[in-house]
């Protein structure tokens, strides 16, 4: 069906504008990351689209101890960066163990029919109005400001992705396979271990990237339940948004740089399957 | 009704020519079968006919309106779709209707006409169910009735029957014959099964990579076939084929030890101005090749030996390996109580008249006796 | 005979009964994980609600002598006439109103816009589902950045009116909420984008094109079928982003803090302001168990809203 042409220019022009309009704030972030503390405002409208001094301090600043720069908290920001990366690989590993084996059984045995819905539940409810509950719990059980508590708990809020995911994978492959090295003489396990998951690769590796973005954006769990030792990136962030600091747009520009290459990244690679992640199963292009 | 003209049509999806060249004329009223197998551009061109494809090169006519800028919803065609494609969110009702209402009929005449093309095609009892609930049979026919209530023109059928099992095949393949012959609409059929075609067709238009091979009436297409492609598709079970290299006014065939057709005097000049290589191919339907000395045909030299035998009720199929031959396998179709022996040589026979010589090059026909 | 056939049933049985053992032991990891973890809270949340405890009051952290300070179902009657609680609940309201419908119909209108084929289609597609990948933390300080006095914004707008402008969009109520919406929309638009897309092209093209040749135009079309066929996916689309957005917090904490005072504070905020600023939490507790029922009462609405449309269309 071919449509006449100015009709086609007047969207094509609707696009462009559309995506730099979308396109635009990761722009300013970019260029921000890279401006000398000069440039970071515009006065009198006045704006610098471009750094006319690119330069790196901005990303150093983060890295050295300068009291004028990230005082009161006199701490840089590699601590932060290290604990997002242990807490949210750790974590992503830790649930897809318990989803894949999990969506296993659901998918091939048929037991827990529920689970997943319970899980879908937890994801409805506002993690704000739950984590009181579970800060007593873990004051009481010396969870807080520790890896292993954060850990838990980001597994349990992606779990609900990592069972319904693999699930869909799961269902995906025929039981034919199942039954048909079963009956070469494989154990259910064997049978779990040597055919069905190499199969699942693709769906496991998504999955996994996808746990992955979402634990390293978490943001409340880590900002009420850590505190120095642990916090992570997002929560670093915030405790720069106040008072002095709070203007060194340069250096949290390049700060959010860092934070958001790693999902940006997976994200990208695991385009095929977001709309699967997202809709929790829902909807398979 | 209107007759269909296509004119040099072409068209390309990338690098891949799907159709190419295509031109014939289609009369009024006739019913034309579009066959060939799956990728010769027999879809597409269906595509371009009702407007969904613009051609690249080439014209389409209606009568003598060149179609080409119509858009497909002006064309005044109705289109039956491989699978159908019913509407499921409407009950049949409103799949029937649509297109009237589409066109603004008013409301009192849309009633009368879907329930008579419901009561037409037997469609009428479930009327009000979803179309997403039917079996596939009425899906079928209420994607024909939903195109004949809007009184076309032209009706397109892709393929309309390859979704059905076989026995329903059967019953609409009869359906669609009656249809034909009550409304009288001029009709293009695609299909990939030559049965379908040489059964239902006016005309054939056999197609292979995107090019038009023989466009004639079933029997001719049969009795007649313009090169190795039609020869092979149509007639079931295959047409012999014997690769042989012409010399001298004999075939000397490569199959056989002593496999030497003489070629009578008459027939050799007429036979050697159309050959343009050697190197032929012998052409002879299962049906005309006979063993035993049955039949009335006369007798040859060639001899080979029974491998299979494949007894169908009707006749009996015999699988016969040459002797001298590589690995080629013959058939020929016995009456029905003919029985051999594995292993036994027989004498083939059959009548020079249904001899085809094909150019092994070209593929081309070159010579009937 | 006989005896083979039952010996066969048995074998059977067996192997099913062992498929199924296998299958409860897969599972039970993830059970365990999710019951005992939540099951503490879920229970000493209760119980907490019921008391006026607090880390601040004495006893300190030991939770277990909250019950010295027994309070009843105080603390929910006080939530539920609670002014401050209910704007939160009214504030949260407003804003996925509006929010969601405009990522929806963006969302949709950016999908149509993607059906056609066009130069460097690929990587307009890939620019633009870039920003869902964003961290909301981070996503929250860029709008911050973005909407300052000194800010883009206020930049960009000084050069359509020619005039310094300089408003404080974070110090104003409404305009704060104002920037609150736009980082949303901002972020989630290409999610809405992504899944209307998927839906489009997964669309019969058959049942289209049928459309067409019985002579529908584009807008008949549009209405006739692919709205009815791209029903399922706007139910999902909305669900989806429609319980996201009630819990909308990271964006407005870097932002402003639920400010100024409280004029951006929705349901999330309050809640963590109340819980781990004021340390209210047996007054958090309690509101937890409220958003918690009123969230279930929704759902069923909806779900029984669902069922009904199913039950029409049959």
């Amino acid at each position: 069906m071919e449509q006449k042409i100015y009709a086609k220019i007047v969207k094509y022009v609707l696009v462009v504008f559309i995506v730099s309009v979308f396109f635009f704030p990761i722009y300013w972030t970019i260029t921000m990351a890279f401006k000398p503390h000069m440039e970071w405002t515009s006065s009198a409208g006045k704006i610098h689209w471009i750094p006319k001094k690119p330069t790196l301090t901005n990303f150093t600043s983060l890295f050295q101890r300068k009291v004028s720069v990230v005082s009161p908290l006199s701490s840089t920001a590699v601590r932060p960066i290290v604990n997002s990366i242990i807490v949210s690989v750790a974590s992503t590993v830790f649930t897809m163990i318990l989803g894949t084996l999990a969506a296993y059984g659901i998918s091939r045995y048929k037991v827990a029919p529920n689970l997943p819905f319970m899980l879908l539940g937890l994801r409805m409810i506002p993690l704000a109005a739950i984590i009181v509950p579970i800060m007593v719990l873990w004051a009481y059980v010396g969870f807080v400001d520790t890896a292993h508590g954060l850990i838990i708990l980001y597994a349990l809020s992606t779990l609900p992705f990592a069972v319904l995911l693999m699930k869909t994978f799961f269902d995906e492959i025929p039981t034919e396979l199942d039954e048909a090295a079963i009956v070469d003489g494989y154990s259910n396990w064997g049978a779990f271990t040597k055919f069905i998951l190499p199969l699942a690769k693709g769906g496991i590796s998504s999955t996994a990237l996808f746990c992955f973005i979402l634990n390293w954006s978490d943001f409340i769990l880590a900002l009420t339940l850590t505190d120095r030792k642990w916090s992570t990136i997002p929560v670093y962030l915030d405790k720069l948004q106040s008072g002095y600091v709070g203007k060194l747009y340069g250096p949290k520009a390049a700060l959010a740089l860092i934070a958001v290459i790693p999902p940006v990244i997976f994200g990208l690679l695991i385009q095929k399957y977001l709309v699967r992640g997202l809709t929790f199963g829902a909807v398979k292009k | 009704m209107a007759t269909i003209t296509l004119d040099k049509l072409t068209k390309r999806f990338g690098k891949q020519t799907a159709v190419k060249d295509l031109t014939l004329k289609i009369d009024e009223n006739e019913f034309v079968a579009l066959l060939g197998p799956s990728g010769c551009g027999k879809t597409t061109t269906m595509n371009m006919i009702s407007g969904i494809l613009k051609p690249d090169m080439g014209k389409v006519y209606f009568d003598e309106r060149e179609m080409n800028d119509v858009p497909a919803g002006k064309r005044g065609v109705g289109f039956v779709f491989q699978n159908y494609a019913v509407f499921t969110h409407m009950t049949v009702y409103n799949n029937i209707a649509c297109g009237l209402k589409v066109q603004k009929f008013p409301a009192s005449d849309i009633d009368a006409e879907v329930i008579k093309a419901a009561k037409l095609l037997r469609i009428d009892h479930v009327l009000n169910t979803n179309a997403e609930r039917l079996s596939i049979n009425d899906m079928q026919k209420v994607a024909l009735a939903r195109t004949l209530v809007t009184k076309p023109e032209i009706l397109l059928l892709d393929e309309p029957l390859s979704n059905l099992d076989a026995a329903l095949r059967n019953i609409m393949r009869a359906e669609l014959k009656r249809l034909h012959l009550e409304l009288g609409q001029t009709t293009v059929y695609v299909t990939h099964d030559q049965v379908e075609a040489m059964s239902l067709a006016d005309r054939i238009a056999v197609m292979n990579f995107a090019v038009l091979q023989q466009f004639d009436t079933p029997y001719e297409v049969y009795r007649r076939p313009k090169n190795l492609f039609v020869a092979n598709f149509i007639g079931s079970p295959t047409m012999n084929f014997l690769k042989g290299t012409y010399r001298d006014g004999k075939i000397d065939l490569a199959d056989f030890d002593q496999g030497i057709i003489p070629i009578p005097d008459t027939c050799r000049t007429p036979l050697e101005k159309k050959l343009k290589n050697e190197e032929v191919v012998l052409g002879i339907r299962p049906e005309h090749l006979k063993l035993d000395h049955t039949d009335g045909v006369r007798k040859s030299s060639l001899k080979a030996n029974v491998v299979n035998l494949e007894p169908l009720g009707s006749e009996t199929i015999v699988y016969l390996r040459p002797q001298g031959g590589v690995d080629n396998i013959i058939k020929s179709m016995m009456h029905s109580d003919y029985v051999a022996n594995l292993n036994e040589v027989k004498t083939i026979g059959f009548n020079e008249e249904d001899l085809y010589i094909f150019d092994q090059g070209s593929g081309d026909l070159v010579f009937t006796f | 005979m006989s005896t083979k056939i039952e010996q066969k049933n048995t074998v059977d049985k067996s192997a099913i009964k062992e498929g199924i053992k296998f299958g409860t032991l897969m599972v039970l990891p993830a059970q365990i994980m999710f019951f005992t973890v939540l099951a503490f809270p879920l229970l000493s949340g209760i119980y907490i609600s019921l008391t006026e405890w607090s880390p601040l009051t004495s006893g300190g952290l030991k939770w277990y002598s909250a019950y010295k300070f027994w309070s009843g179902l105080s603390n929910y009657w006080n939530l539920i006439t609670d002014k401050e609680f209910l704007m939160a609940l009214f504030r949260t309201f407003i804003i996925v109103a509006t929010v969601v419908p405009i990522e929806f119909f963006l969302g949709l209108f950016i999908a149509f816009l993607f059906l056609d084929k066009f130069p460097l289609k690929k990587v307009f597609h890939t620019v633009l589902i870039i920003p869902m990948m964003i961290v909301p933390a981070v996503g929250g300080f860029v709008f911050y950045m973005l909407f300052q006095s000194s800010g883009a914004v206020n930049g960009i707008l000084s050069i359509f009116t020619s005039q310094p402008v300089e408003i404080v969009w974070l110090q104003h109520d409404v305009l704060a909420i104002i920037a609150i919406i736009c980082a949303d929309v901002w972020q989630w638009t290409p999610l809405m984008f992504l899944i209307l897309l998927s839906g489009l092209m997964s669309l019969p093209e058959d049942q289209l094109n049928a459309a067409v040749i019985l002579g529908f135009s584009n807008w008949q079309r549009f209405r006739m079928i692919v709205l009815p066929l791209m029903k399922p996916v706007f139910v999902i689309a909305l669900i989806i982003r429609g319980i996201e957005a009630v819990k909308i917090f990271d964006p407005i904490w870097l932002m402003t803090s639920g400010g100024p005072g409280t004029a951006t504070e929705t349901i999330s905020v309050y809640l963590y302001r109340h819980g781990f600023v004021m340390l209210e939490w047996s007054w958090i507790a309690a509101a937890g168990y409220i958003i918690f029922i009123l969230i279930n009462i929704i759902a069923a609405f909806a779900l029984k809203l669902i069922k009904e449309k199913h039950r029409e269309a049959a």
